[in-house]
């Protein structure tokens, strides 16, 4: 009997969060607004990413980092946080795997912040409010590099 | 208040809250209040610094609060809880990033202070004799007033 | 807003009905005055109200109770059982009475009664003359008596009662007339003796209460003295007709001459070289100016430019306020088109795309804001206040807090202009200006 795979189904198309040998891209959200990091995870589940973990801070996130290492595929990141900014935790991630890669999450008017970011080695930025769209767009940019 | 100031807050909360409610929403008339108190059970508050000193205080109903916060996660909330708090505060810093960002392309130079929220327990916003404007919004969960409080430094 | 108003026709239209036996030729709005029952024809009501609150005019009549507004219309509000020697109970202040207003020809008026009845049809043969012994006021006022459904009605005749009519009547009718006839007509005296001062103070009460009510313009000390050389002025105008204002266009036609030169506009050379001349002597390098009620601006830009050549090396800080957003929120990007800028403004302007503007520098020496004087501002110590034709429009009570908030701003050797027609001759200032420019410092 002929199953789903012997017929691959023009309608079917491949949910964005899977590698190409079908397991999960694995994502550290580093938020410290619950809400956010909800919203986050729910855009990439919703896509078959797997969270790993959410940290609500700069330096849990880059801990939680060194900790999974290298099972983190990808790194979302706050820019402002209380104990340690987003900045400062994407340089110290940045610091322990120069392959690292960090998404900036930022709120409008912050962009001097956001080109730091950049400078320091994050891959791309994403402005609130979260658009469906545009982080998976965002995200799949990052992975395809 | 600097009559240049009033406009990027009044554009942020009707582009802000159109984006995130998706419902209609209504602006009504700007005035002003002689003093900075909350009134209505639900405040989140966003500090101002930089050329100015001051703060952006989101005013709600608690009912509101809900349901605005329920619109935001695709879910009903019912409770005052972390999740909702979390998402207030979300709200009233991407409200107040972005007239603060419009302010920047007008030469001024505001700096946001990390957001709070008070609820009716612990509702202690002092009440210094300082000059608000209130920009009421009518949302399909509720009516918000933005209470803004702004003094030139120096 | 007319519920009542309603009701009394709604009513008409059931009385209509109950006496389909008779035809119906005259129809009356019944009240009650001391336990009797009274009917005025309903050609004459205008509408029923429930109001207190009336505001009391000094020298009136006894039985005029005060004025009130309806509406935007101010007329008198009579006491028909004070009028009649009636008792009357007296109800706490502000309590709302019973109102009858009546129209009769284009007067309108009130009239207070112990209660309102219902609208009665009747048919006019069944009306009976009037005799003595039927009512408590005088028979020339009475029209008829009519019974229906076994109740008594007294007409009475409000035109009798109200109107002056022909000559010989209004001599005759003054004995018991006066009243009546005040009554109807506020602008006439009280008491027999031709106009004067009492007569004055009567027509000046009413315009006081129009300005507020129409224009929010509150005479007081500040503005008394151009008040009343005005109210001179406006009998003349008003020769013969009546003084009173009844609409917004009469009320600013009082008020015509009591703004300051150049309101709306750039000050011109002459005033502002005098305003310049009253400046104070300023000792250090900076120089704060408050200037509420600035309006659409145009004075704040005046003030700058003048400041600007006064003390060319200063850092001048303007705060300009007004409760107005709409005036306020054009003032910061004002653009002129004229072909060339007048003479004395010319060097602080720039010509634009879109025409003629202010200098950077001046522009940043300006803080145009939308903000309400009685709320608590951050406006520093000043050296100069330009306030003209704010107090006026403010209540009396709020003027003397404004001034006091002045005298606390001012500097030591400070000035304070007000309106052109305005005064400051209180405790605690001093006159500090010339004939074309108000200006007063502290004593």
């Amino acid at each position: 009997m002929k199953t789903k795979d012997d017929f691959p189904s023009l309608n079917e198309r491949k949910p964005e969060g899977m590698k190409p040998d079908g397991t999960p891209w694995r994502v550290l959200i580093v938020d410290d607004s619950m809400f956010v990091a909800k919203q986050i995870t729910q855009i990439l589940t919703s896509e078959g990413y797997q969270v790993v973990h959410t940290a609500a801070d700069g330096l849990e996130g880059y801990e939680k980092y060194k900790e999974l290492y290298p099972n983190v595929d990808l790194v979302t990141m706050d820019i402002t946080m209380p104990r340690m900014d987003g900045l400062s935790a994407l340089q110290k991630i940045i610091e322990f795997d120069k392959n690292a890669k960090v998404i900036m999450i930022s709120a409008l008017g912050k962009q001097d912040l956001v080109k730091q970011a950049l400078v320091a080695g994050a891959k791309n930025y994403i402005v609130k409010p979260l658009d469906r769209k545009k982080v998976l767009e965002r995200l799949q940019s990052v992975l395809g590099k | 208040m600097r009559v240049e100031y009033i406009n990027p807050f009044v554009e942020s909360a009707f582009n802000v809250l159109k984006e995130v409610l998706q419902g209609d929403i209504k602006r009504g008339e700007l005035y002003l209040k002689s003093t900075s108190m909350p009134v209505m059970g639900v405040a989140a508050l966003v500090g101002l610094a930089g050329d100015v000193e001051g703060r952006v205080l989101f005013d709600m109903e608690k009912v509101s609060a809900l349901k605005i916060a329920s619109a935001m996660n695709g879910e009903q909330l019912t409770v005052m809880d972390e999740l909702v708090k979390a998402t207030i505060t979300e709200l009233a810093n991407m409200i107040t990033a972005q007239a603060v960002t419009k302010l920047h392309e007008l030469g001024f130079r505001f700096d946001l202070t990390p957001p709070a929220i008070f609820t009716g327990d612990n509702m202690e916003v002092s009440d210094q004799d300082v000059e608000a404007l209130i920009v009421p919004m009518e949302t399909p969960q509720g009516k918000i007033e933005i209470n803004v409080a702004i003094r030139e430094r120096g | 807003m007319n519920e009542a108003g309603n009701a009394v026709a709604e009513q008409a239209k059931v009385e209509e009905k109950k006496d389909r036996g008779e035809k119906i030729d005259f129809k009356m709005v019944t009240f009650v005055l001391a336990g009797k029952e009274y009917g005025i024809d309903i050609m004459n009501v205008k509408e029923i109200a429930h109001a207190g609150r009336f505001t009391y005019v000094p020298n009136a009549a006894p039985f005029v109770r005060g004025v009130y507004n309806l509406r935007g219309e101010i007329i008198s509000i009579i006491d028909l059982r004070t009028m009649f020697h009636l008792p009357a109970e007296r109800k706490d202040e502000g309590a709302l009475e019973n109102l009858l207003i009546l129209q009769i020809h284009d007067q309108v008026f009130g009239i207070i009664v112990d209660q309102i009845d219902k609208v009665v049809g009747i048919n006019r043969s069944s009306i009976q003359p009037p005799h003595p012994i039927f009512g408590d006021i005088n028979v020339k006022y009475i029209r008829g008596i009519v019974e229906n459904l076994s109740k008594l009605y007294i007409i009475l005749d409000v035109e009798k009662i109200f109107m002056p009519k022909a000559k010989e009547e209004k001599e005759d009718a003054y004995h018991h007339a006066v009243p009546a006839r005040a009554a109807a007509n506020p602008s006439v005296p009280t008491h027999v003796a031709p106009p004067d001062a009492a007569d004055d103070d009567l027509e000046l009460g009413f315009i006081r209460e129009a300005l507020a009510a129409l224009r929010n313009f509150a005479t007081s000390a500040i503005n008394e003295t151009w008040f009343r050389r005005r109210f001179d002025e406006w009998k003349v105008i008003r020769s013969g007709r009546d003084l009173q204002l009844k609409e917004g266009g009469e009320a600013d036609l009082y008020l015509e001459g009591f703004f300051s030169p150049y309101t709306g506009e750039l000050w011109g050379q002459e005033y502002i070289e005098a305003f310049e001349s009253i400046l104070p002597a300023i000792e250090g390098a900076s120089i704060n100016v408050w200037n509420p009620g600035c309006g659409k601006g145009f004075e704040t830009w005046s003030v700058a430019c003048a400041l600007k050549r006064k003390y060319p090396n200063g850092r001048i800080k303007i705060w300009a306020n007004d409760s107005d957003l709409l005036n306020i929120s054009m003032a910061p990007n004002m653009v002129f088109s004229f072909d060339t800028p007048p003479e004395y403004y010319a060097e602080f302007m720039v010509q634009g795309r879109n025409g003629w503007s202010f200098r950077q520098d001046i522009r940043d020496a300006i803080f145009f804001e939308f903000h309400d004087v009685l709320n608590t501002n951050s406006v520093p110590p000043s050296d100069l206040i330009v306030c003209r034709d704010m107090l006026s429009f403010l209540n009396p009570l709020d003027q003397k807090r404004v001034v006091l908030d002045f005298a606390e701003k001012l500097k030591k050797n400070g000035v304070a202009v007000v309106g052109a027609n305005e005064r400051l001759d209180l405790e605690g200032w001093e006159p500090a200006g010339t004939g074309i420019i108000t200006a007063y410092a502290k004593a």
